[in-house]
């Protein structure tokens, strides 16, 4: 094991921490423990580096990856939202590189992160109305058989 | 005067990101920049989700024309990591050859774009001239000059004899005496030394706090290359350098780009020396067993990060995929605050964007209440070369 995986477990101590593979951490958080988490890894782990966010319908829920980098350790926060209520924290603050991913967030799986300073959308066109495309019940249109 | 909105952007079709700067100008000076993409958005995450993992192999790689193996490398990572196979080390060194050749002709292709932004088209036709050294070798053992169809789930398609690695090695020595030319002229050059230095300043801080990647930071003094921090295909027994600068500007990027193209060079020449023998590829089954797995590399361009979810079956739940240029492009709205309107170009062009807004750039003045003054991106940089000209700098 690196010492940053030793710091790492260290401080994580208590939380929900699933060892992939080498250089490979997740966290199963809840949704409410999001900030205060995500806090943890700004202040006592000095992680300066999210590379990026994914999310995933599941079904009745959507997940959502937080991708944390340091020193070459992926750390990974996963996080449920359900999809009645599909909103979450917005981790702008603390991260500011975050900004771009939040908006893609919203755009595609329509996760409102709340708290985040200008929820434009960012890869949809500005005038979309079909949906959230990356929702398992989102289909793309049918091209006509003529 | 009051202050004007300039929409530089958004379209330009071949190219992955084309995007829209809405830039405001107080005179000269750029105060605040607002960043629109998504122009040509082609769902391929959602499209990976009805292909099998194999037509996938093909999709992925075209997500950039540029780094297209740094996406596949990815992919295929991603795969055996679930699959939980090692690939044979031969296999391991010839990717990690057309990593270092890919990102040989994307430095190069970056610094001939850079030359072009700032008017110095000798430098741009020099460095393409050169690149077509790469593109020949990557032509001679994959068959193509882009979109190489190298890799394959549990390996690499095609081998490399004597005759590539000679040819390669050939290859090296040649790009090696040009580099170290492009090295004198990029911090000896006056015309470069006034466009470049303390233009596009990125502190430290600043980069860090936007999450930017790549040669980028590291033009801003900071160690971050995945290479070494989270080594993949054979980098870990591969030795190299980082390179990294603390001048914080755009002449930082051109001189981290130059010296790892040096490192790049010293690394091929390694594998080429080392390359182990046996087999190149591993026979996997069809099926993909559920898991999740993450792998980034350091493209030319900085971190590509992919994150796989599979569920069992031949295709994929989800696919994620963030490149280089998404992660920088909160950094480029910071680097042109307080920027020349004319160092527009070189300061966007000095991430290494992968996307073609700046073909198309429309400068409305808005001081008329016609329409106003429409100018596309080659009369923005024409504007740039006349501005600084008027103030002594000459080509």
């Amino acid at each position: 094991m690196t010492t940053t995986e030793e710091l790492i477990s260290q401080v994580l101590q208590g939380l929900p921490v699933q060892v992939k593979r080498d250089r490979r951490i997740f966290i199963a958080v809840p949704r409410d423990d999001l900030i205060k988490t995500v806090n943890i890894l700004s202040s006592e782990l000095n992680i300066n580096h999210l590379s990026t966010i994914t999310a995933r319908d599941t079904g009745k829920e959507i997940e959502i990856l937080y991708h944390f980098l340091l020193n070459g350790v992926v750390i990974t926060i996963r996080t449920m939202c359900p999809k009645d209520d599909p909103t979450i924290d917005s981790i702008v603050r603390i991260f500011p590189g975050a900004v771009l991913y939040e908006r893609e967030l919203n755009d595609i799986l329509g996760v409102v992160p709340k708290g985040h300073p200008d929820l434009r959308r960012l890869v949809l066109p500005d005038d979309w109305v079909g949906g959230y495309p990356l929702r398992k019940d989102w289909k793309p249109p049918q091209e006509s058989e003529e | 005067m009051g202050r004007v909105k300039l929409p530089i952007g958004p379209q330009h079709p071949a190219l992955k990101e084309p995007e829209n700067f809405t830039i405001t100008l107080d005179g000269e000076q750029v105060v605040d920049v607002d960043i629109r993409i998504g122009y040509t958005h082609r769902g391929i995450e959602k499209l990976m989700e009805s292909r099998t993992y194999t037509q996938n192999l093909y999709l992925v790689e075209r997500i950039c024309g540029i780094c297209s193996y740094a996406h596949v490398v990815n992919f295929t990572q991603n795969v055996e990591d679930v699959l939980g196979i090692q690939i044979p080390k031969r296999a391991e060194y010839i990717r990690t050859l057309f990593l270092e050749l890919e990102r040989l002709h994307s430095h190069f292709l970056w610094l001939g774009v850079a030359g072009h932004e700032i008017g110095f088209d000798t430098l741009f036709m020099y460095t393409w001239q050169d690149r077509e050294v790469v593109q020949d070798l990557l032509e001679m053992i994959s068959g193509n000059r882009v979109n190489y169809a190298m890799n394959t789930i549990g390996g690499v398609r095609r081998d490399i004899n004597e005759e590539h690695r000679k040819k390669v090695l050939e290859g090296m020595d040649y790009l090696e005496k040009r580099t170290a030319y492009y090295k004198e002229v990029a911090v000896n050059e006056k015309t470069i030394l006034a466009r470049t230095e303390n233009v596009g300043i990125l502190k430290p801080k600043v980069a860090l706090k936007y999450s930017a990647v790549g040669p980028t930071v590291r033009a801003s003094g900071i160690t971050v290359d995945i290479r070494k921090d989270d080594p993949y295909a054979s980098y870990r027994e591969t030795p190299f350098e980082v390179i990294t600068t603390d001048t914080c500007d755009v002449l930082g990027r051109v001189v981290v780009r130059v010296l790892e193209i040096f490192e790049s060079i010293k690394i091929i020449r390694y594998l080429m020396e080392h390359l182990p023998s046996g087999e190149i590829v591993v026979k996997v089954p069809r099926k993909i067993p559920e898991g999740e797995s993450i792998s980034h590399t350091e493209a030319p361009r900085g971190e590509d990060f992919h994150y796989l979810r599979s569920n069992g079956t031949e295709k994929p739940e989800r696919y994620k995929v963030r490149t280089p240029t998404m992660a920088n492009l909160p950094a480029i709205a910071e680097m042109l605050k307080g920027a020349y309107l004319a160092d527009v170009p070189i300061v966007v062009a000095a991430i290494d964007p992968c996307m073609g807004c700046m073909d198309r750039v429309l400068l409305l003045k808005q001081d008329s209440d016609k329409a106003g003054e429409i100018i596309d991106g080659d009369q923005l940089r024409a504007y740039g070369i006349k501005w600084y000209a008027e103030r002594g700098w000459k080509a």
